[in-house]
């Protein structure tokens, strides 16, 4: 079915998931690594769940448990830990002690308490300070890089016998009937037609008697196994884009700022962040809804528009942009999330199952929390020799009984106030639910998925780079060191009917600059691709690819 | 065939360096470790040997700190045998006192093949396999981009400025690998699990004093900003004029 | 005053121009530490002699020559051998050697069989007292290390280019000398030598890069960057991202992208008009030289020395001038 004169529906022309190779029946290979528990994705979930798991078995071996020797291991698709990690952040710290309560909070790998915080709404040119909203008060919380939380957590769980395997994406769930069995790596070393070339490492297969999905925003083992499982939720998640970059500045930064308003366009939900990371190291990004209105809408684009504005430009114009990166976040929150989020020998945790509160853009502490409630509920399945979903339903209802799923009901709608109304509009709703804890405006808002929305074919004004403040998108690829091989298989899935509108709404939507626009034709360059997944959203399919492709973020 | 493969454990350099505050060393914060790559293409001209020469097996040693213990492992990982660590506080730049070290290990090992990598880009001094060979007094082949062993006799070739060299030696010896002699094999996931139950030993080792010491580091200084010479081919004399007299480098 | 040592490296019967180099900053070195010798050793084939009197005219005092037809190519072992016997016998205040492929390989034989350490890629010599002191390259050229040396001889492989020959007239009295080791009892025998087929020089480490850009507008023009590489001997092609991704050139080629950083002494751009992400890849290059039509093209901005002009016009004169340059080395 053609577009609408005017408009693209990015739906219309995205490739379906492509379960036959995500979902596999063979039997595991003869070869197979065998683990007890498989966690696919070394992110703050995975680790904490890892890390959790291994003491609560050592606490049993130590009392005279009869568990033996449980294997836990963890697939990371990133050459290093924390290098595919892209948050904020400013951390609520209360999953951290929970999973330390030996440590305090000088020991955990955080930059700084958030102290001043500042809250603007911004014009073209001027910066109208606004009172800082209930939701995004940070008094308690911690500045932090996820990169160097995750690095850390690595060896927290190394200390405790946890496998790592990093430079291994999983690429396909092992099943048999309806249980996941383990996973399938994606081979290295394939030569651009997919033929083995040099240093060739086939796929490997791992078997677990429990795997926990950790893959992080947009798990394409994940929705696998939700759209193989018919498993769906009350509405679809939906998603936001963050582009966020590190600077070393001069001046320093003297509070946590966000900003609403420009250049983010009125129909659009999102705004910045920036956070003084150290003295002389401040991070700034823009997050916005993947639900914008126009082709053209481009969240690289508008972030580097930003930094014009004197509010940023004062501070940055002196400084050194040192790491570019980008990351999709799901904000669908409440009525997101999957009716279950386990299954026979599986289990989902962190932002792969949605657990994002975005009224105060959190989810590091969540997806902790939730990866220690499935290593709870691992661990009761061990013991009862038991890990059917009926066993595992357990960790379901720790997180439904939880901090999460409280906290994410409380702002139930007020992402979704945003999907149906206008930026202003929507703010007062929001100044509504807050004041009634989320009751207001009523009912549950129907969501459409983010590739749903419309998108009208729009003018725009190249936006020229000076390559100083302000950075094209290969530039800033580069800063995101990655250093993909360029002769490697596509892993992108492009879908039907690419039109030349498309291939401008998609050159738009990628941050990364892996799509362009060459008259009528769409040129893709899958070696930039940074992970971020917002192609996986409103465009071509995001699929593993050699382990260790990718970014190589060290401070986001 | 009894091989050892020193190895070393190098900051990633795809990044802008601090100098620490020391004024010494580079501030590692923040900076990614692994191995040298000359030295993983060392252990994998060792594993290729190894699987070649039924009986025989490769020892990964690397000096340092604990630290070093995950550059012996990923050794390990891809297929080297056992492991050897000498435990030091630091890893001095002085490589006479590596080297020393190095040999005083080696000399009882019944070796009859001693790899090294041919420079590692953090010191960039690219001399403690000859001087290791010197030390135990054997023959030394460095900076080899092909390696054939047999009936206990090698040969290789070197790759110098211009000019291609083929040599024959005698084992023991100690070669120096450089880019070209073979592509590093990924560790496999199986490689991954064998390398923990392999054999690591620890060996504190007491450095000589050295006798080259770092003063100070610095970063080297911007780009000054450029300048059009000329144009077209009439700039030509000019070029190769500043290139050989200001700029040194023809 | 304290005498110094310097080894000239030869090519066949020829001296090269880094043994002038190194006879040069031996001459330095010896000024500065109030005035001693120049002892050079130059070790080669039949006419070596005759090549290395003009050594005097650089600074070397005493100049031993080992003339053997079986040495016409370099023999470590022998040259190790003959160097320390020298070095031991002469009271050395540092013996200097090049970092050349040759040099890498002979100077740190030489330290540890003195029981000496040894620096490389020396960018200069100083005398502090009892300290030799020495810059040196690290971590690929981002840092510059500052290094002391207390050891005696000090053997420091200076850098190439760094140090450029000098004329310093001095005695230059030839004294012939005959190796330390017999030539035939080696360990390592070379068996065969090919010269001028160096292998491909990688990208990260040749001293010279030569890289071209879509300005020289088809495949088939990417021969001018070729022969204007094999023109320096020392250097290695790279190529923009452009050009890789239509195919003139195999991604292993290019600079600038997927973190692929270089810094030779010298990067010549070849009709590149500098995309940042380029820029970025090859900015820590000793000495940039571009060449390009569009006056405005940002490579300009970061050149040393901009030609603006045809390439199709500039690249073949260049590569003459600097066929005929080398070929006085």
């Amino acid at each position: 079915m053609p577009d609408r004169p005017g408009s693209v529906q990015p739906a219309r022309h995205q490739a379906p998931l492509p379960l036959d190779r995500l979902i596999l029946t063979d039997r595991p290979d003869a070869e197979a690594v065998p683990m007890d528990v498989l966690f696919v994705g070394g992110g703050p979930a995975g680790l904490a769940g890892a890390i959790e798991l291994a003491r609560l078995v050592k606490a049993d071996r130590e009392a005279g448990g009869d568990l033996g020797d449980v294997q836990i291991g963890v697939l990371e698709k990133a050459g290093a830990l924390g290098e595919h990690s892209l948050s904020g952040a400013v951390v609520n710290p209360v999953a951290i002690r929970a999973l330390f309560p030996e440590l305090t909070d000088k020991d955990f790998p955080f930059r700084a308490p958030v102290g001043a915080e500042r809250v603007y709404f911004l014009t073209g040119s001027r910066a109208l300070r606004i009172p800082t909203p209930p939701t995004m008060q940070n008094h308690g919380n911690h500045i932090a890089s996820i990169c160097e939380i995750v690095r850390w957590l690595g060896e927290k769980a190394e200390a405790l016998g946890v496998n790592i395997f990093t430079g291994f994406p999983a690429a396909s769930l092992l099943t048999e009937g309806k249980r996941v069995t383990g996973v399938r790596t994606t081979p290295a070393g394939l030569g651009r037609n997919g033929e083995p070339a040099g240093g060739y490492t086939p796929p490997t297969d791992i078997t677990a008697q429990i795997t926990v999905l950790a893959e992080g925003t947009r798990g394409t083992l994940s929705q696998a196994y939700l759209e193989w499982q018919k498993i769906s939720s009350p509405n679809p998640q939906i998603f936001a884009l963050g582009v966020k970059e590190i600077w070393e500045t001069l001046k320093p930064l003297d509070a946590i700022v966000h900003t609403l308003g420009w250049p983010v366009p009125r129909d659009a939900f999102g705004g910045s962040f920036m956070y003084p990371l150290s003295a002389n190291q401040i991070a700034v990004g823009l997050v916005v809804g993947l639900d914008y209105k126009r082709t053209t809408d481009d969240v690289h684009e508008m972030l580097q528009r930003m930094k014009l504005h004197p509010l940023f430009k004062n501070l940055l114009d002196s400084g050194e942009m040192v790491e570019w990166g980008a990351k999709t976040i799901p904000e669908g929150g409440y009525y997101a999330l999957p009716k279950r989020r386990h299954g026979d020998g599986v289990m989902i945790v962190g932002d792969a199952a949605g657990y994002v509160e975005v009224a105060s853009l959190k989810g590091i502490h969540y997806a902790m929390q939730s990866g220690m409630f499935a290593a709870r509920a691992a661990f009761d399945a061990l013991k009862r020799k038991d890990t059917s979903a009926q066993s595992l339903k357990e960790y379901d209802a720790m997180v439904d009984a939880s901090f999460i799923a409280r906290d994410l009901y409380r702002r139930r709608n007020m992402r979704l106030a945003f999907q149906e109304s206008n930026f202003y509009v929507a703010g007062i709703k929001a100044g509504l639910m807050t004041v009634t804890a989320g009751a207001l405006p009523g009912d549950m808002i129907h969501s459409h998925r983010d590739a749903e929305v419309p998108r009208e074919l729009a003018e725009f004004e190249p936006f020229v780079p000076d390559g100083k403040l302000t950075f094209s998108k290969l530039d800033a690829v580069f800063k995101s060191g990655n250093a993909t091989r360029d002769d490697i298989p596509s892993h992108l899935i492009v879908g039907p009917d690419i039109t030349p509108e498309v291939a401008e709404l998609y050159s738009h939507m990628c941050p990364a600059g892996v799509y362009e626009r060459d008259g009528e034709r769409l040129v893709v360059s899958p070696a930039n691709c940074i992970d971020c997944k917002a192609t996986d959203v409103l465009g071509p399919r995001w699929t593993p690819r050699e382990g260790g492709s990718g970014p190589k973020y060290r401070l986001m | 065939m009894k091989i050892a493969v020193c190895v070393k454990r190098v900051p990633d350099m795809d990044v802008r360096f601090r100098i620490g505050s020391d004024n010494t060393s580079v501030d590692e914060t923040g900076l990614k470790f692994d191995i040298n790559d000359f030295d993983a293409w060392a252990v994998e001209a060792a594993l290729q040997l190894r699987d070649k020469n039924a009986g025989s097996e490769v020892t990964a040693i690397s000096l340092g700190p604990d630290v070093v213990q995950e550059t012996i492992r990923k050794a390990l990982s891809m297929g080297a045998d056992k492991g050897i660590q000498l435990k030091t506080d630091k890893i001095p730049f002085d490589s006479l006192t590596i080297a020393r070290t190095l040999a005083e290990e080696l000399k009882p090992g019944g070796y009859d093949l001693i790899l090294f990598g041919k420079i590692s880009p953090d010191s960039s001094n690219g001399v403690v396999g000859p001087m290791t060979a010197e030390l135990l007094g054997v023959p030394c082949v460095t900076a080899i981009s092909s390696l054939e062993i047999a009936n206990g006799k090698g040969s290789a070739k070197r790759e110098l400025e211009g000019a291609q060299e083929f040599v024959e030696f005698s084992l023991p010896a100690v070669l120096t690998v450089d880019e070209g002699l073979n592509t590093a094999r990924y560790p496999s996931l199986k490689g991954i699990m064998a390398a923990k139950k392999k054999p690591l030993e620890v060996k504190p080792v007491q450095l000589s004093d050295p006798q080259v010491r770092v003063r100070k580091l610095e970063l080297p200084p911007d780009r000054k900003a450029g300048r059009i010479i000329g144009e077209g081919a009439a700039a030509v004399p000019e070029l190769v004029k500043l290139l050989q007299t200001e700029a040194k480098v023809l | 005053m304290a005498n110094v040592f310097a080894f000239v490296e030869s090519r066949g019967a020829d001296v090269r121009k880094v043994g002038l180099e190194a006879v040069t900053a031996a001459r330095q070195l010896a000024d500065k530490s109030g005035g001693g010798e120049v002892h050079a050793l130059v070790i080669g084939g039949q006419g070596i002699a005759a090549k290395a009197s003009s050594l005097g005219q650089y600074g070397a005092d005493v100049i031993i020559v080992v003339e053997n037809d079986a040495l016409s190519n370099y023999s470590p072992e022998v040259a190790t051998a003959t160097a320390v016997a020298r070095i031991k016998s002469g009271g050395y205040r540092a013996a200097i050697f090049s970092t050349t492929a040759q040099g890498r390989d002979l100077a740190p034989r030489v330290a540890a069989r003195l029981g000496v350490s040894v620096v490389t890629d020396a960018l200069s010599v100083d005398v502090e007292g009892d300290l030799l002191v020495v810059r040196h390259p690290m971590n690929i050229g981002k840092v510059i290390a500052t290094l002391e040396i207390s050891g005696s001889p000090a053997v420091i492989a200076m850098r190439p280019n760094v140090v450029s020959p000098t004329q310093n007239p001095k005695a230059g009295r030839v004294e012939s000398a005959q190796p330390a080791i017999d030539p035939a009892s080696v360990r390592v025998k070379v068996t065969e030598t090919r010269q001028g087929a160096g292998g491909k020089l990688d990208l990260a480490e040749a001293p010279v890069v030569v890289a071209g850009g879509r300005g020289l507008k088809a495949k088939e023009n990417f021969k001018l960057v070729e022969d204007l590489a094999s023109a320096f001997g020392n250097a290695a092609v790279g190529a923009t991202r452009a050009v890789t991704d239509d195919g003139w050139r195999p991604h292993s080629d290019q600079i600038g992208q997927t973190g692929r950083l270089v810094s030779p002494e010298l990067y010549v751009a070849v009709g590149i008009s500098g995309a940042v992400q380029h820029l970025a890849g090859m900015r820590t290059s000793k000495t940039i030289v571009a060449v390009n039509k569009d006056k405005d093209a940002p490579i300009f901005k970061v050149a040393d020395y901009g030609i603006v002009g045809d390439v199709f016009e500039v690249i073949p004169a260049l590569t003459d001038a600097v066929r005929e340059a080398k070929k006085h080395h």
